[in-house]
């Protein structure tokens, strides 16, 4: 009996200094003098990051941040910045921390994320924004952006500002709202939603997924938009026309300007659309397998 | 109207009265040497064609044809071993990115099958380092990117030169190595932050 009491006393120790071993969660706050057109560089795992410009020439960091995270580090020279959370070797990336990050306003960003949620906005510097299986919603600003999750969901909105944007999920959802430029987007399986206010160059492709762009084009602009069995719907207005060709295998093909898609060829499978809107100054080429085909030459 | 005269400038009456042969008047082979050598050292391999007898030649191109085409078989099954590794693989991973039959055929370029052996082989412990429903969902994605080649490869053997069907094709290759290397990407992205 006294044996058995002493072995639970020693039981209960135990997982009372494991409980004291395992922190609360804490917070940390740490501001530093940052140029106003450098590069800051922010890491962290798990949680969420959130990135906002401001006026002032600091980079200012608040975090809460679970047990499991050992430190943040944050430092700043020759206009470089560095934020980042760091976990202790053992806890294999489950330890969380939700950031805050406030930026100089012109600043260039680099965010990196595993599983936490990247969330960014009121910046106007170049973004480049990566995340495992967190989500990636963005404000864009006038630079380039390149944004790109494995499996987690994009969702970009932009002011019509052009600029050169490549985004890339591998099973995420892409969608961009009010973009501008040179836009260049795919996914193999989630769903591609683009719009863009005014655009020089587009590629957009998907294997699986569907792909929607509607674009108003720039004089000479190029569309290119293809999908092995996604359906891809492309709605295109430009003042002075443009060509198009699409093309597919075993999709249907339709259009808003009736015009009838012909067979590929007499004994050949697939159909085919082409012709001219207008003066036929740009040019949009969409195909695909087995997904269907959709051109609109209005918005 | 002149008569017909022999090389001496006599008047001759009928063939018979004509030389049987007429020897040049200097030994004209030097030059011809000299001139058969130059052609010979601007073309040699066309000079040798020459030299060897069409039967012979045939027998040669047979051979030729013969080891190229062993040498090709012998590249897809290379091809075959390296690009499917056979050890280590978790399930799931190998029925997502198993070669398929016209692997060999449509990319054949030595860098690609490489950097894309390269990538399949860490592809397990590049897997392991995503978070779980991050790596169902990769493996989803490379599910359909295999389901796509095969499908991509069924219609082109029904038409096999269809321009659009092999566009296509190439850019699901492309589609593929784009998401290997996301993945390689983002499990050092994992391992750095």
């Amino acid at each position: 009996m006294r044996r058995a009491c002493g072995m639970a006393v020693s039981l209960l120790a135990l997982c009372a200094s494991r409980m004291a071993l395992a922190r609360d969660d804490w917070t940390f706050d740490k501001t530093v003098a940052a140029s106003a057109r450098g590069v800051v560089d922010i890491s962290n795992v798990a949680g969420s990051i959130e990135v906002s410009g401001w006026d002032r020439q600091e980079v200012s960091v608040h975090a809460v941040l679970g047990g499991e995270v050992e430190r943040v580090d944050v430092s700043s020279e020759g206009g470089r910045t560095l934020v980042k959370v760091v976990l202790p070797s053992h806890t294999r990336g489950h330890g969380e921390a939700e950031l805050h990050v406030q930026v100089p306003r012109e600043s260039e960003v680099d965010v990196s994320a595993v599983s936490a949620d990247i969330r960014l906005s009121g910046v106007l510097g170049v973004e480049r924004l990566n995340a495992v299986s967190g989500d990636v919603t963005a404000e864009l600003g006038n630079a380039d952006v390149e944004a790109k999750t494995v499996s987690g969901e994009l969702r970009l909105k932009g002011h019509g500002s052009a600029a050169r944007l490549h985004i890339s999920s591998v099973s995420g959802d892409v969608r961009l709202e009010h973009g501008a430029g040179d836009f260049e987007g795919s996914t193999v399986s989630g769903t591609l939603g683009v719009t863009l206010d005014s655009a020089g160059s587009i590629r957009a492709r998907s294997t699986s997924g569907d792909v929607r762009l509607e674009a108003k084009l720039a004089r000479g602009a190029t569309v290119e938009a293809t999908s092995v069995s996604g359906d891809v719907n492309v709605r295109a207005s430009a003042e002075d026309g443009f060509s198009y060709e699409a093309s597919s295998f075993s999709g249907d093909i339709s259009d808003c300007f009736d015009v009838k898609a012909e067979r590929a060829g007499q004994y050949m499978p697939g159909s085919r659309l082409q012709g001219t809107r207008g003066a036929g100054a740009g040019h949009v080429r969409i195909k695909t397998m087995s997904g269907d085909v959709q051109l609109c030459d209005r918005n | 109207m002149t008569g017909p005269y022999d090389g001496t400038g006599r008047k001759v009456d009928s063939l018979a009265e004509l030389a049987r042969s007429i020897e040049p008047e200097r030994d004209l082979w030097p030059t011809i040497e000299a001139s058969l050598g130059r052609v010979e050292a601007a073309a040699p391999a066309a000079s040798d064609a020459n030299l060897i007898p069409p039967r012979r030649r045939r027998a040669r191109l047979t051979w030729l044809a013969a080891a190229a085409m062993l040498a090709s078989v012998a590249v897809g099954v290379w091809i075959g071993r390296s690009v499917l590794p056979d050890v280590g693989v978790p399930a799931g991973v190998g029925a997502a990115t198993d070669a398929t039959t016209f692997d060999a055929a449509y990319v054949n370029d030595p860098r690609y099958q490489r950097e894309r052996a390269a990538l399949l082989r860490s592809l397990p412990a590049r897997l392991e380092a995503l978070p779980p429903p991050a790596r169902a969902k990769v493996l989803a994605s490379l599910a359909t990117i295999r389901k796509a080649k095969q499908d991509l490869e069924s219609a082109l053997g029904k038409d096999p030169g269809n321009a659009l069907l092999q566009e296509l094709l190439v850019d699901t290759y492309q589609d593929e190595m784009r998401a290997l290397t996301d993945v390689r990407e983002a499990s050092d992205a994992g391992r750095g932050v």
